[in-house]
């Protein structure tokens, strides 16, 4: 039996409550913008999952990612968006009025920013699954390292995130045991944490080596690597072990909506703009070559600016400048360029002697160049005109004599 | 169809994890579990194990650092 739905109408709707999800909420909020951000757990993403974010300037004493995403929550509750701690189960997003839907609730928004990020990546060992969540297998150190005190773990990968966190790990458990794809001395981490890494006494690594399988009764108690090279199993004993082998973007409920690469990350403009009006996608879940916090709040700012344009432009466009009751002139030109300029003062000649008869607007490009491309013009400067809200004619040539006579 | 509170502040994980896992099992069809935590860990957990389960999962963040995760048993 079906609940009702709620139905609730914002101008933008934030799906991802990481770094990028958070940045355009402030932005947006910040602009006045009626706006929802949903996330389906906990506020500040993957961020959250990392112990010390030593590269997030403005902040030398290398905190906790929760701390710093906690401080980007309050900053954008303290702007007026509204936060919602659930999962969407389905989008519509082709439109005017993108559906974003919950479990219980059916948010109508004008705008949508895509910030969902990317889950771990998992090994697709034998077993994996038994051993997820609280059986032995995690993927976040910071989460679940006090539990370690004296243990013996193992950690799979080599990048920052596998060896740094595994340096954080060697704080609580008696051993790490590292197991690495590549062949000895090889690491796809930075030099600084590789040095560090095969200084510290604590931790071992098996080079050369994937996950085979998982074994344990109720409880992990043994990872079985594989020696890629020889094919030969070895058998680790262990307490816990740690994923760190990258990430999958969020993409299942976009499919089919949007334009995804074979990898399936989002693709975007320099605005964020992906293949569909008024929707935009931010932070790890887009195509992108750094994934950082300092990348993702750089993205939210710039979906949260341009939503923010987007739904201004919007309402002058269908409202002002599409408008029906005259039929309408439409002077389309870029401040800098002097012919154009000057030809202002006839486009008001011609406004004074059709005084009251048809609507003027005028469009500077320089500004910002939404508009014209709304009304799909070949070059600038050129002249529009409408009836009954519709064009009928593009002038690119800067005769009044030509254009009167299109009136 | 009932309410049942699972009051697992001041723990954290696994254990908020696993006190919700044994308590959903004693729980009917249709029923509603409340997870109250105040370890930031157990949202990374608790939801997205429900969610994997199956379950229609929402959370309230009631105070700042402590949440209800609401779970509607579906099946």
């Amino acid at each position: 039996m079906a609940r009702e739905k709620v139905v609730e109408n914002y101008d933008v709707i934030i799906i991802g409550g990481g770094p990028a999800g958070l940045s355009a909420a402030i932005y947006a909020g910040r602009a006045r913008l009626k706006t929802l951000l949903l996330e389906k757990a906990l506020v500040g993403g993957l961020a959250t999952y990392t112990n010390e974010i030593a590269n997030y300037p403005g902040f030398p004493d290398a905190p906790k990612g929760e701390a710093i995403t906690n401080l980007m929550k309050e900053q954008a509750k303290n702007m007026g968006v509204n936060f919602k701690l659930t999962a969407v189960s389905s989008v519509q997003l082709k439109g005017e009025e993108k559906v974003v839907e919950t479990f219980r609730n059916k948010y109508i928004g004008k705008v949508v920013i895509i910030a969902t990020g990317g889950r771990p990546r998992t090994t697709g060992g034998e077993n994996e699954e038994e051993f997820l969540f609280d059986k032995g297998i995690s993927f976040c150190a910071t989460c679940d390292a006090a539990g370690n005190t004296d243990k013996h773990v193992v950690v799979i990968g080599s990048g920052d995130a596998a060896i740094e966190e595994g340096m954080f790990l060697t704080k609580f458990a008696k051993k790490v045991t590292v197991s690495v794809m590549h062949d000895e001395g090889i690491m796809d981490c930075n030099e600084i944490a590789k040095e560090a890494a095969l200084a510290n006494p604590k931790m071992e690594f098996i080079w050369n080596s994937v996950v085979k399988r998982f074994e344990g009764d109720e409880h992990l108690s043994r990872v079985v690597l594989k020696n890629v090279k020889t094919g030969d199993e070895i058998p680790v004993d262990c307490d816990n072990c740690f994923e760190f082998i990258g990430y999958l973007p969020n993409t299942e409920i976009f499919e089919g909506q949007l334009p995804l690469t074979r990898q399936r990350y989002i693709t975007v403009n320099e605005k964020k703009e992906t293949g569909i009006e008024g929707v935009f996608a931010i932070g790890d879940v887009t195509d992108k070559w750094l994934k950082q916090i300092a990348t993702a709040v750089g993205d939210g700012a710039i979906a949260g600016t341009a939503a923010e344009r987007y739904i201004a432009e919007k309402e002058i466009f269908d409202h002002k400048i599409m408008q029906c009751e005259k039929p309408g002139l439409i002077y389309v030109y870029n401040a800098i360029d002097a012919e154009s300029r000057n030809f202002l003062s006839e486009i008001e000649a011609i406004e004074e002697s059709n005084k009251g008869k048809i609507a003027v607007n005028r469009i500077d490009t320089y500004k910002s160049n939404g508009l014209a491309l709304k009304l799909e013009l070949d070059q600038v400067p050129a002249i529009v005109i409408t009836k009954d809200g519709k064009v009928t004619d593009k002038i690119y040539d800067l005769d009044s004599s030509l254009i009167s006579a299109k009136l | 169809m009932k309410e049942v509170m699972l009051d697992c502040l001041g723990e954290a994980c696994p254990i908020p994890l696993v006190k919700a896992e044994n308590k959903l099992k004693e729980l009917e069809i249709g029923d509603m579990l409340i997870v109250q935590i105040d370890h930031s860990c157990a949202m990374k957990n608790v939801p997205e194990w429900a969610r994997k389960e199956g379950y229609n999962v929402e959370v309230e963040e009631v105070d700042d650092g402590e949440w209800e995760v609401i779970i509607e048993k579906t099946k």
